[in-house]
Formats: C-alpha cells, structure tokens, sequence
C-alpha cells in the first residue's frame, strides 16, 4: 500500500487535494471561467492587459487630460523640448506632442481594431458558410484567398493605396480587403472538422437550413480562435497603418496618428537632434502592440488547453 | 513526380494568368492614356496626332478589351513590360538594375536570420523554463512588435549618429565599385532586417525542437550511450529543422514586404524603394508591374517548395 502512495507524482498528489476541496465543496467549479482565471494567472497577458487599457483610456477621455489641442499650430514655441508647460515638448509645427500622441491614439486605434474586426466580419461569414456548406463556391473562395495571400500584404496594401487614394475610411477598406484571407482560412478549418460532428449530422436530419446550422449552432463552437485571431490582427493592423503613415501613403499627415507622428523621423535633421518628436511616439506604438500581442498569446494559451508553454 | 510537377505547374498557370489579368484591369483603370507607357517617350512626344492616331490602331488600342489584354500579355511573356511613366525609361531596365540590390539585402538577411533564429531557438528549447529561454521568449515578443522602421530609424541614431560607425543608408558612394566599398553601407540595413525576422524563426524552432525532444528515437540515441550534445545536436537538430527551412521557405513574402520599409528607411536604391517612389509618384506602370513581378516570384518559389518538400517527405504522394 505504501509503496503506490510514493509513487504518486507531485501532480497527481495535487489532483487529489484539488478533489478533496471540491468535495468538501470549498471550491466550486467555476466552468464559465476556467479560461477567465487562466488568462489572469498569465503574467505577460495581465501585463498586456494594464498597458493597453491605460493607452486605450487615455486615447478615449483624451479631451480631459490634454491642456493642449493636438491641431493647433503655435509657431512661436516650435520645437520646445519637454518641460511642465508641454509635457513632451512640440513639434516643428509647435504642435503639442503629448496631445498628438494621446489623440493620434484614437485614429491608429480605430483603424486597427476597425479594419482587424471588418476582416474578422468577413473572413469569418464567407469561411463558416463555404466551410460547412463544401462545393463550387468553396472552391472559387479558396482560390481567391490564395492569390490575395500570394501577394506579399505591403505590396498588395501599395497597390490598392495608388488605385483607391489615401484616407482613412480607405485604408481599412483596404486592409479589410487584403487581410481576410487568414481568418477564412482559420474559419474554413475550424467548420471543416466541425463539420463531422453528430450534432450537426442531428440538426441537418432535423431539416435546418444550412445558415441557420453554420451562423447559429456550429460557429458559436469556433469562436475561441477567432477572437484570438482578432486581437492578433489589431497588432498587425496597427503595425500597418503605422508603417504607411511614415511612408507618407497612410492616414493624410494633417491628421494626427501614431505613424504620422513618427514620419518626422524620415528628416535626417529631426531624426538626429529631436528626439522627442518621433521616440515617443515610438515607443506608444510599441508599447501598445506588445500589449495586444501579450493579451493575444495569453488568450491563445487560455482559449486551448492543449498548447502548454 | 512528373505529374505531380506537371499537375502542380497547371494550377500555376491559371492562378498566373488571372493575376495577370487583374493587373491589365488595373492598368486600364488607373488614369492616363495607354499609349504613353507602351511606347518610347521621345516617340511619344515627337509625334503629331495623326501619327498617334496610326500608333493607337497599330497598338490596338480601339481593339475589344480582351484582345487588347492578349497583346499586352504577348507582349511582357516576350519581355516587354511598358515604360515608366515619369522617367521614360523601359519597365525592365528599371527591374533589372534595382534587382541586385534587393537580392543582396534579402539574401543577407535570410542567411544571417535563419542562423540566429535557428541557434536561438534551439538554446530556448534545450534550456526550457530557465532565465535565458524567458528572456529570449521576450525579446522575440518585443521582436514582433517594434515595427521594423523604428529598428531602422534606432539603428541609424545609434550606429550613424552616435558611435559614427556606419554611413546612413545609401548603397555606393560615388566613384566606387566593389563589395568591400559597398559593405559599410550593406551591413546596417542587413542586420534591422534580420533582427525582425529571426524573432518568428526563433519561436518556430524552438517549437519545433521542443517537439523534436519528446520523440522516441531520441531516448533510442539517448540509451545507445551517445554524448548528450550529439543526441540534441545530431539526432535532434536534424529532425527538427526541416519544418523550420520549409517555414522560412514560406514566409519568403514577408521578408519581400520587409524589404519595402528598410530600404525606404535606409535610401536602399532596390526594387522596394523604386516602388515606394512609383506609389508615391502614382507612376501606374510600375507599381503594377512590380506587384505582378513579386507575387509571380512568390507563386514560383511556392511551388519549387511544394516540390521540394515532396522529394524530401516519403509521406507525401506524388501521383
């Protein structure tokens, strides 16, 4: 008898004092939130957590705590280093950086969790439908989404960039239109192995219609990959729009986003002797990124119990 | 294997010739007369209307869209890509005299990434959970999302600016020619490109040879007496790089749009900066031609993977 007792492994003798307590009911199984308290034990993802709700606050009740308008040009103190009075100084324009920042927030923002959610929309109703449904169109999709994925992202973005203009309401269409590839995909796959389960054989003998099975009772069970799919893309989305932005093909300069702020930086002069112009918008867009892709990695890490570190 | 080839290059050509055709479309689309990037500027600009009228018919330009697409497909299959509008100069001599430069950078940078991101992983997995594999977990994390132009534009402050170590950007500076004179100005962008690439090689490896580790054959080497260095190194390594060169193969893409906003940053005279300035300058005929060019390429290497892999993996079914 004492011999089995030894050779029970730490884990094992873990399992068995969790189910003394649960027995004794000191613990209650918390099943909706398993994946809640695991994404809060993670500390990079709790990390994540804080630093984006502090920027995403701040971009949201900008107005309250900027002295300053991120718009108004203020000549006569251009290109002040930090101080009370400007908290990171102004631009070559005598603009309010730390405004610009805090209001440049809110555009990069939308357009990377607009343009990562209008993909998802997209990706997510044309991969659920085709992926259940198989056939023709499944196949054309298919095809489709190979090509736009054959296309290296920057290129195809440059592309559509020279045909359809700059702008705001532009780019996410044009991120929409080259970014849904990879969560149809993901979908597609997700429905492809649903797709066998009996439940589905069930509801088709009841005689449901094909939306009804795909929209309503099958993609409801794929959605832990899709949200983590969505936060990641928020990432690459926002990397994006801040790569084109100092390229000088994103967002119209005279509005104020991350990427614009740090477009300065291409003017060897400014990038050499101010500083604080472009690092910390830098180190925003950064910041923020990394965030999300903590807060991605973790919910990926919560959302399936089979990836372990 | 030959009707795998050749079934594998007839989905090529289908996929090809409707890019193509998506490319004319948008050639068409975009303003401008046509006739401007068809033929040489100093004809265009020597010629009196009648004569351009007699060029437009003998181009058939007043042809059905569809024939008018057939001639101009004819024409780039025999390598004639049109001319820039701007400059004037053939579509191809632009090509083939920024091409080396991107090739140069990218090759650079796929070798020494891959190295690294190989080495790198393969420590993380080997020394899992301990102080070096968390601090390179992070650094990869941070490797993904500083965005490449930053990386860019910290280097130039700190190698150019700082230390005076390196020349900003640039490829050659007037009156020199060879590699060694070139090298000073090749190392900066080679090694931000890099950096940015061996985060996602470095994740992937270490995956891999953490998947590696857990199979039988290396408890077989393990109990065979061998050295544990020539049990992770030999038997491991070995087994878990073939996902890794395969995924790099892939994300050949990636490193491609890389290309575009390092060469930018450091004035890199090659095909991304060309297209920067094409984007910029809404010069349609190269912006389309080099959009067909890259994606062709990608669509090529994909396919010689696609083969590759299938030489190199039993399971797969040629026929």
């Amino acid at each position: 008898m004492k011999d089995t007792e030894k050779k029970k492994t730490r884990l094992e003798k873990k399992f068995d004092k969790i189910l003394i307590r649960e027995d004794t009911g000191l613990i209650k199984n918390k099943k909706g939130s398993r994946a809640f308290r695991k994404l809060m034990s993670n500390r990079l993802a709790v990390a994540g957590i804080i630093i984006v709700s502090v920027i995403l606050l701040a971009s949201i009740f900008a107005p309250l705590i900027c002295r300053y308008d991120p718009l108004k040009l203020d000549l006569r103190n251009k290109l002040q280093k930090p101080s009370m009075e400007h908290l990171i100084g102004t631009d070559q324009l005598g603009r309010d950086i730390f405004a610009r920042i805090v209001y440049g927030g809110r555009v990069s923002i939308l357009v990377g969790l607009g343009s990562a959610l209008a993909s998802a929309v997209v990706g997510v109703a044309i991969g659920a439908y085709t992926g259940y449904k198989g056939g023709l169109l499944d196949k054309i999709m298919l095809r489709l989404s190979e090509l736009v994925m054959a296309f290296p992202q920057i290129i195809l973005v440059l592309l559509l960039v020279t045909i359809m203009g700059q702008g705001l309401r532009n780019l996410i269409i044009i991120f929409t239109l080259t970014g849904w590839g990879g969560i149809y995909r993901m979908t597609r796959a997700q429905m492809l192995s649903l797709r066998e389960e009996e439940y589905v054989q069930a509801l088709r003998a009841f005689g449901l219609n094909n939306f009804s099975i795909a929209y309503k009772h099958m993609l409801p069970n794929a959605v832990g990959p899709i949200v983590v799919n969505i936060t990641l893309s928020t990432a690459m989305f926002i990397l994006y729009e801040a790569a084109l932005s100092f390229l000088g093909l994103g967002v119209p300069l005279n509005i104020a986003t991350w990427g614009n702020i740090v477009n300065i930086a291409q003017d060897l002069r400014y990038l050499q002797f101010f500083w604080w112009l472009w690092v910390p918008g830098a180190i925003v867009i950064s910041l923020f990124v990394l965030g999300i892709n903590f807060i991605g990695d973790g919910l990926r890490d919560s959302a399936d119990p089979m990836q372990q570190g | 294997m030959l009707t795998y080839t050749l079934r594998r290059l007839l989905i090529l050509i289908p996929m090809l010739l409707f890019l193509s055709f998506l490319i004319y479309l948008g050639l068409e689309l975009t303003p401008g007369d046509a006739v401007s990037y068809m033929i040489s500027p100093e004809r265009y600009a020597t010629m009196d209307p009648a004569e351009l009228e007699a060029v437009r018919e003998a181009l058939g330009l007043d042809d059905p869209f569809l024939i008018r697409y057939a001639k101009w497909l004819g024409g780039v299959l025999k390598g004639d890509f049109g001319y820039s509008l701007q400059s004037g100069v053939p579509i191809r001599d632009i090509v083939f005299d920024r091409l080396p430069a991107t090739l140069e950078l990218s090759a650079g940078a796929i070798i020494i990434s891959t190295i690294f991101g190989i080495f790198f992983g393969t420590i993380s997995a080997l020394k899992r959970g301990s102080i070096g594999d968390n601090a390179l977990t992070l650094a990869g994390m941070l490797g993904v999302s500083v965005p490449r132009f930053i990386f860019g534009l910290l280097a130039i402050l700190l190698f150019t600016f700082h230390l005076k170590w390196l020349p900003v950007g640039g490829r050659l500076r007037p009156g020199y020619e060879g590699f060694m004179d070139r090298l000073p100005h090749l190392i900066m962008p080679t090694l931000v490109l890099s950096a940015t690439l061996v985060a996602g090689i470095m994740r992937y490896s270490r995956a891999s040879m953490l998947d590696a580790m857990n199979r039988d054959f290396m408890k077989t080497a393990r109990s065979k007496g061998l050295p544990e260095w020539r049990v992770n190194f030999v038997h491991g390594l070995r087994v878990s790089l073939i996902p890794v060169i395969v995924l790099i193969a892939f994300r050949l893409p990636i490193l491609l749009g890389g290309t575009v906003i390092i060469e930018q940053v450091f004035q890199w005279p090659g095909i991304g900066s060309e297209f920067i300035g094409a984007v910029r300058s809404r010069n349609y005929p190269i912006v389309m031609m080099i959009a067909f060019f890259t994606t062709f390429a990608v669509l090529f290497v994909s396919f010689l993977i696609d083969l590759f892999t299938a030489l190199l993996d039993p399971r797969v079914k040629l026929d």
